[in-house]
């Protein structure tokens, strides 16, 4: 009932309100350049991916939004909030409203599953908490039932550790959850997953989004998970944009530009990664 | 490919093509400097065992004379028993303190020293320094200064925190490195979420370190048990005050009784540490607990409780409220009777030493006034003749008795590595060897040796050698079994032999550790060798001089003395392991 209403009331919020706006963005890390200067307006309320191979600069833009990582120049406007200048206490205040999950799931895995998810809420709570006894009731409360969402709600007192690749990034949406998030983003949330894992969660994330009204910004390097799952593909490659495009109407011959686009290997990348290699690829291929 | 013949010249490979043979290069100025600094750290040992006067033959030869006069130390007698556990108790309960005291002190420090958790350079180096200047002061010298300034009413409170301080360092440095080493994944997590500093340490660095943090705690209660006794010698109560008054009256078979004790009780400390720790952290093969929890768990695992199985349904209590709290399973019940038998403890304890709260705060208000005595230093004309020759028979003691314990550690320590023993049982008995040389405390081996041998130098060297075997030999095998045995079977597959494969696979592969070991026992040695004073042995000698007649002045240059020579060997250490990988 509460879940329902809380619907309503976030399909009425103006979607300027979930807005997450990139401009002229470059980042530089030494002489790497991360980010190249990137524009991007995320599309509120939809599933965008961010589709590359590593070190294209997936997660380091993803990491802009919520201000993980600061631009070296650019604007970063996430939730009417104006990252690139925010300091310490307003981007806290931002990061309350953004969710956020991670390839390697990031629990603590000596923790109990429960403590994990109630740490979510942590920046909202102020103070330290050193055991789940710390935490109030209605936080413990809030908790299970998140993981009663995420199908996990019998496993609330085991160990994190005891769990599988699948289910504890399971357990690490429901701790993004629990923070009432108005975005949420993804950096490669199934790339340590089998297959199965990553089908059951990535049509959790769907099927949270559409329920939540959620601004999903999820980095993937399968082309295929891209087209199946996302509203938006937007695909990155040497830290500067290729492509940007709705993904509802997409032809097979518009998918396979965009394998090349983003998911075919050059020499020349393969020189930058392992110089001894370069050549091989090829001669294989005459 | 087909026609390839026997004749046809090698093609030339692209990476010889691209990449000719490099010269070899000159070595690094540091490596130069190293291997300058092992020459000269072996010199002085080889020095200092001449000037000693430290040879095997005489050693043997004295040893002999004096085997009569062990018969002065049998039969052991021993206090009432009242007594004996009163002052069992009092030095238990001292040490458990102490060793709470620094743990608790330990983490905040090692979370602004450590590189992930620190607040800003400030604030990195002070906490660095901080641990430095803990570690660098032995406890003996921390528990004189402060002995001076609570006055001797407090003893027990004088030992909590001398030997609580001085563990800081080495638990301090341990914990740092051990946060350094936590994934930070989960701390990038809570940030993500909002959350600040503290509530990211305390949420996922504090829970992912608890287990070292136990670990550390145990070893250290371990160490300071032994230093305790060394402490009754300056006036902390308990079984080494006790041991003090029988040496200085010549009580020769209360003091055998006392060392029997004192060994007793470091056995069962050991022993009781590393079950407590199979408890914590032992799960066997198939991943049942061993021990009490283990009968818990399988007695739980008959429907004590029933585990949940809805997945998407929140657990409930019977009462219909959600579940917030685990069911009283194993686990539960052993983290709560665990925190409850901790706190039982430090009640116990606090209230069997009696902190003379009176004394305690009239000597706070005087606290700058009694500091301001220490200053400044000054030798009243005998540094020269007295506190310097003195200062260099402490250091010399300990380069000896490195020597001499090197002679023995580094082949048993061989011996005790499973992958380096010709056969399993060879290994296993070494070990034992080890356990039983650990078991004994330095202190009441150098009691023994001053009884037979008399108060001088060889009875030092002797017993701190035999502490080298024990803590050098233990850590040798250690990193020996550490080693990666994939690279000993790759040397032993193109046939070496046993020796072969040791020297060239073994041995290099364990050459940094062993080198960090070496160091740090030459360390503890002449560390062991200032506080060797309290058998009227070199510096330390003049050290409880001076405190028992309050000579400030004195005091304090000896003190600085022992930290200056503390914190060069200190700092060649942290170069040789930098520079040693």
């Amino acid at each position: 009932m509460a879940q329902s209403m809380m619907a309503t009331d976030a399909s009425f919020t103006s979607s300027e309100e979930r807005s997450i706006q990139l401009r002229n963005v470059t980042k530089q890390f030494g002489e790497v350049t991360a980010l190249n200067d990137i524009n991007i307006d995320f599309a509120p309320q939809k599933i965008n991916v961010l589709l590359g191979l590593s070190g294209s600069g997936k997660s380091t833009l993803l990491r802009h939004i919520n201000g993980l990582h600061k631009p070296t120049s650019g604007e970063v406007v996430t939730l009417g909030t104006e990252v690139h200048r925010a300091g310490a206490r307003k981007l806290r205040m931002l990061r309350r409203e953004v969710g956020m999950i991670f390839q390697h799931f990031h629990l603590v895995e000596s923790m109990s599953v429960l403590e994990n998810v109630c740490t979510g809420k942590l920046g909202s709570l102020g103070g330290p908490r050193l055991g789940l006894f710390m935490y109030p009731k209605e936080v413990k409360e809030q908790a299970m039932e998140q993981l009663a969402r995420v199908g996990l709600a019998d496993k609330a007192f085991n160990r994190a550790d005891a769990l599988s690749g699948g289910q504890m990034q399971r357990v690490a949406i429901a701790r993004a959850l629990i923070q009432e998030p108005k975005v949420l983003l993804a950096d490669e949330p199934v790339a340590a997953l089998d297959p199965v894992s990553s089908a059951t969660v990535m049509n959790l994330i769907g099927k949270i989004a559409k329920e939540d009204n959620l601004t999903v910004v999820c980095s993937l390097h399968q082309v295929e998970l891209a087209l199946e799952f996302s509203d938006r593909i937007i695909g990155l490659r040497g830290g500067e944009l290729v492509m940007d495009r709705d993904a509802s109407t997409l032809s097979l011959k518009e998918a396979h530009e965009i394998y090349s686009a983003v998911a075919v290997v050059t020499d020349e990348e393969i020189e930058q990664q392992v110089p001894e290699l370069a050549g091989i690829t090829t001669e294989q291929q005459s | 490919m087909a026609t390839l013949t026997p004749e046809a010249p090698e093609a030339p490979r692209s990476t010889s093509g691209r990449h000719p043979v490099p010269p070899r290069p000159a070595p690094h100025p540091h490596v130069v400097a190293t291997w300058a600094i092992f020459i000269g750290l072996l010199a002085m040992c080889v020095w200092s065992a001449y000037d000693l006067g430290i040879n095997p033959v005489t050693i043997f030869e004295r040893l002999a004379n004096g085997v009569d006069f062990l018969s002065r130390l049998v039969p052991p007698e021993f206090p009432e028993p009242g007594r004996l556990i009163e002052l069992t108790l009092t030095t238990l309960a001292i040490v458990f303190l102490a060793t709470l005291f620094s743990v608790v002190t330990s983490v905040p420090i090692a979370i602004f020293a450590a590189v992930n958790t620190t607040t800003g350079m400030v604030s990195r180096q002070t906490a660095r320094i901080i641990m430095i200047f803990c570690r660098a002061a032995p406890d003996l010298v921390f528990a004189i200064i402060l002995i001076r300034v609570f006055g001797p009413a407090n003893g027990a409170l004088i030992g909590i925190i001398a030997m609580g301080l001085s563990s800081i360092g080495m638990v301090g440095k341990l914990l740092a490195d051990n946060i350094e080493d936590v994934n930070r994944g989960p701390s990038e997590a809570i940030q993500a979420a909002g959350g600040a500093r503290w509530q990211w340490i305390h949420s996922t660095v504090i829970p992912q370190i608890l287990p070292q943090i136990i670990a550390h705690g145990l070893h250290r209660m371990d160490i300071n048990l032994r230093n305790s006794v060394l402490l009754g010698f300056v006036g902390v109560p308990g079984i080494g005050a006790a041991l003090s008054t029988a040496m200085n009256t010549r009580q020769w078979q209360l003091v055998m009784g006392l060392a029997i004790i004192i060994t007793v009780l470091c056995i069962f400390m050991e022993l009781l540490s590393g079950a407590i720790r199979t408890q914590l952290m032992g799960r066997d093969g198939s991943g049942r607990r061993r021990g009490i929890l283990g009968v818990i768990d399988r007695i739980a695992h008959n429907n004590w409780v029933t585990a949940p199985t809805e997945t998407h349904q929140v657990q409930r209590t019977r009462n219909g409220a959600v579940r917030t709290s685990p069911q009283w399973d194993a686990g539960r019940i052993q983290r709560f009777f665990g925190w409850l038998v901790l706190i039982g403890l430090v009640v116990a304890a606090v209230w069997d030493i009696q902190i003379n709260w009176q004394v305690l705060t009239n000597t706070v208000t005087n606290f700058p006034e009694v500091v301001s005595r220490f200053f400044p230093p000054d030798g009243r004309g005998l540094y020269w003749d007295r506190f310097f020759p003195a200062l260099v028979e402490t250091v010399q003691i300990g380069f000896a008795s490195l020597l001499l314990g090197l002679f023995i550690a580094l082949p048993i320590g061989a011996m005790a590595a499973r992958n380096v023993a010709p056969t399993p049982g060879i290994a296993k008995f070494f070990r034992i060897v080890i356990v039983v040389c650990r078991a004994f405390p330095e202190l009441v081996l150098a009691i023994i040796l001053v009884v037979i041998l008399g108060f001088n130098a060889t009875a030092g060297v002797l017993a701190l050698a035999f502490g080298s075997i024990g803590l050098l030999s233990k850590l040798v095998a250690d990193s020996l079994e550490e080693s990666d045995t994939r690279v000993q079977d790759a040397v032993r597959a193109s046939g070496a032999n046993r020796l072969q494969t040791f020297f060239a696979a073994t041995v290099r592969q364990t050459a940094p550790a062993t080198i960090a070991h070496i160091l740090y026992q030459l360390d503890v040695n002449i560390r062991a060798a200032t506080l060797l004073g309290v058998l009227g042995l070199g510096i330390g000698f003049d050290l409880l001089e001076a405190s028992t007649r309050n000579r400030y002045d004195i005091l304090s240059l000896i003190i600085l003395n022992i930290l200056a020579v503390v914190v060069v060997l200190e700092l060649i250490s942290m170069y040789v392991r930098k520079v040693v990988r």
